[in-house]
């Protein structure tokens, strides 16, 4: 991993067009600016993170369970 | 083409049933390749089962079906190309069910969305904070 010291307003650069900005230090806090182009998706490791684990959760589904679900499912959704 | 799963036993399917997801699905970036079933004993769900994992498999719901406004949250371009009349293009949310009273959470963050001309599926990130990753729906 390359590591940088940066101060505030400082910005890293990263390929082709994507900025990166310290906007704000405070205690242990970093607020970040992100420049990037719209093809260049960006999200907190947490986000990623919580998708994961869903999918997982979503992997383990027991068919019986779903089966039921559906059958209640089809009383409240009209389609 | 036969693959063991949980839901059906030992299913057997032609190959361009195949939907390819060049980069898996997040957490799952091995799966390459799925079949979506529509069985009446899981309506309004469906399943997502990979052809390259025995027995995995994701239960599915289309996202409009329990959010309409869900237009909303996703890109223009996807929503034109979603009811165009000349595209083949399905969304649909993954969900999970907890517990004995079956309660059912959808993933409106990422949705997968199938492209059935070009047999091609991708699970997408929408960037909105407000969009939840795990809504109770029952």
């Amino acid at each position: 991993m390359l590591v940088l010291t940066r101060k505030l307003g400082q910005n890293i650069v990263i390929g082709d067009g994507i900025v990166v900005k310290v906007l704000k230090i405070s205690n242990n806090k970093v607020r970040i600016g992100i420049a990037a182009p719209e093809e260049v998706p960006v999200f907190r490791q947490e986000v990623i993170d919580k998708i994961k684990a869903f999918n997982y959760m979503a992997s383990g589904t027991n068919h019986l369970e779903l089966k039921s679900a559906a059958s209640f499912l089809k009383h409240l959704i009209r389609y | 083409m036969k693959v063991e799963t949980q839901q059906f036993g030992e299913l057997e399917f032609t190959e361009e049933l195949i939907v390819r997801f060049p980069k898996g699905l997040i957490g799952f970036e091995d799966a390459r390749n799925f079949i979506i079933i529509n069985h009446e004993d899981y309506e309004p769900f469906r399943w997502l089962i990979s052809v390259d994992q025995k027995e995995l498999g994701f239960p599915l719901l289309n996202p409009f079906l329990v959010e309409p406004n869900y237009g909303k949250d996703l890109p223009n371009a996807l929503v034109e190309r979603l009811f165009s009349a000349e595209e083949a293009m399905d969304i649909f949310c993954v969900v999970t069910i907890k517990g004995e009273g079956g309660k059912v959470t959808i993933n409106l963050k990422s949705p997968i969305i199938v492209d059935y001309q070009t047999k091609t599926g991708e699970q997408i990130i929408l960037p909105s904070d407000d969009i939840p990753i795990a809504m109770p729906i029952s």
